[in-house]
C-alpha cells in the first residue's frame, strides 16, 4: 500500500465514520483492497465480508430498519448484479442505502474485461433513476457525507463512484 | 406437517420476537395466523435476502430477538448467506428455513434437486452449530424450547419440513401493505421498543 492510497483510504473511512456509518459490508475489487483493509482494521466499524453483492443490499437495508448507519462497498461488476434487489427492497420500501462502487471501465482502467462496465454502469444507474456522484480527487472525499445524508432525505439508494485515480493514485 | 399449522404453532410460541418474512407463502401464512401489522416486516420477493435483512436488523438492535422466515426456493438462490450468518453469529437471530421443496410463491413449481437437498447438513457444513429440524407439529411443540434456549447463546438455524400450500391455501391473503406504509409501521414499532431513531424524527 502506498502512502498516498493509504491516506485516501483513511480519509474515506473518516468520512464514513463522521456521517454515522457503523456497518460496512464489502466485496472485493482490486481497486478497493486498501480501503477494505483500512475499514477492517478500524474499530469504528463493524466490517462484514459478504458472499455476494445482493447480500450487502439486504444486510444494510435491515440495519437501516434498526437505526444503524451503513454502507455497501463493491466493484462495478458486483453492482451490476444487484439491480433487482435495490429496486425491490430500497425502492419498494423507500429504504435509504449508500453504495460505494468502483467506476470501472472508465479512462485509466486498462482492463479490457471492464469495457462492459464502462459502457453500461452509468446508463444502468440512470435507467433506474439512481443518483450518483463521481469522486476523482481526494479533496472531493467530503462529498461522501453529503451523499449519505441525501439518501436519508431521498429515502432511496445513491451511489458514490470511485475512480482509479482516486483509489490507486493514477495510472502507473 | 401442514405449512399454516406449523406457523400457528410457532405463533403460539412467540413472545416478543420481531419477525421478517420472505416472499409469498411465508408472508401469507404468518399474516393468516397473526395479523401482525407492526412487529413483522413482510419483505416481498427479495429472492433470498430475508435473512440478510434480518441479520442487519439483529446486528443493529441486539436487545431485540429476531425471527426470519425463508422458503427453500429463496434459500437455493443464495445458500452462501449461511457463511455470512455464521461469520456474524448473532445470538438474537433465528433463521427458519421453510422447506416445502417447491417454489411455493409460483404455483408450487419444481425446485432443483428437491428430493436430495439436505439443508441441515448444508448448514452444519458451513460451520453452524445450532441446527434444528422439525418434521411434525408434535416434534415442534415438544422440542421448540431447545431452539429458544439455543437462541440465547448464538445464531440458530431451524429447518421446518412442511407440505406445499394446497390450492385453497394459495388463495390466502397477502399482507395488505404498500412498501412505505410497512416501513413506517414496522420502524415506529422498533423505535418504540428500543428508543432508537430510525427516520430522523420521532413521533
Amino acid at each position: 500500500m502506498s502512502g498516498a492510497t493509504s491516506d485516501v483510504g483513511q480519509r474515506i473511512a473518516g468520512e464514513l465514520a463522521a456521517c454515522g456509518v457503523k456497518l460496512v459490508a464489502t466485496l472485493p475489487d482490486n481497486w478497493l483492497m486498501d480501503l477494505i483493509d483500512t475499514i477492517d482494521r478500524d474499530p469504528r466499524f463493524v466490517h462484514v465480508r459478504v458472499n455476494r453483492e445482493e447480500s450487502a443490499i439486504g444486510l444494510c437495508s435491515g440495519a437501516y430498519m434498526g437505526a444503524l448507519g451503513s454502507a455497501a462497498l463493491m466493484g462495478a461488476s458486483g453492482f451490476m448484479t444487484v439491480i433487482y434487489a435495490i429496486t425491490k427492497i430500497n425502492y419498494t420500501y423507500e429504504i435509504p442505502l449508500l453504495l460505494l462502487v468502483t467506476l470501472r471501465g472508465a479512462v485509466g482502467d486498462h482492463h479490457k474485461h471492464h469495457i462492459s462496465n464502462g459502457l453500461y454502469l452509468r446508463p444502468v444507474l440512470e435507467a433506474i433513476d439512481m443518483p450518483y456522484r463521481i469522486i476523482e480527487r481526494p479533496e472531493e472525499i467530503p462529498q461522501i457525507s453529503r451523499c449519505y445524508h441525501h439518501t436519508r432525505t431521498f429515502a432511496r439508494p445513491m451511489a458514490v463512484l470511485l475512480t482509479r485515480d482516486l483509489l490507486r493514485g493514477g495510472h502507473r | 406437517m401442514n405449512y399454516v399449522e406449523c406457523f400457528r404453532a410457532l405463533a403460539r410460541r412467540r413472545t416478543d420476537e420481531i419477525v421478517v418474512t420472505s416472499a409469498g407463502n411465508s408472508g401469507q401464512a404468518w399474516w393468516a395466523v397473526t395479523r401482525d401489522s407492526e412487529a413483522t416486516f413482510y419483505l416481498d420477493a427479495s429472492m433470498s435476502l430475508a435473512t440478510m435483512f434480518a441479520s442487519g436488523l439483529a446486528l443493529a438492535r441486539p436487545e431485540l430477538k429476531v425471527w426470519a422466515f425463508m422458503g427453500d426456493g429463496a434459500f437455493c438462490m443464495n445458500p452462501g448467506m449461511l457463511m455470512v450468518e455464521r461469520q456474524m453469529n448473532l445470538p438474537n437471530l433465528t433463521h427458519f428455513l421453510v422447506s416445502n421443496r417447491v417454489y411455493g410463491a409460483t404455483s408450487n413449481a419444481g425446485l432443483p434437486n428437491f428430493s436430495h437437498n439436505d439443508y441441515a447438513s448444508m448448514a452444519r457444513a458451513m460451520g453452524l452449530e445450532r441446527v434444528f429440524a422439525f418434521g411434525s407439529i408434535e416434534a415442534l411443540e415438544r422440542d421448540f424450547p431447545a431452539v429458544a434456549s439455543a437462541n440465547a447463546a448464538g445464531h440458530s438455524f431451524v429447518v421446518l419440513e412442511v407440505e406445499p400450500f394446497s390450492a385453497e391455501e394459495q388463495k390466502l391473503e397477502q399482507p395488505p401493505f404498500d412498501g412505505p406504509e410497512l416501513k413506517y409501521r414496522f420502524g415506529r414499532h422498533v423505535e418504540a421498543r428500543t428508543n432508537c431513531d430510525i427516520f430522523g424524527y420521532r413521533l
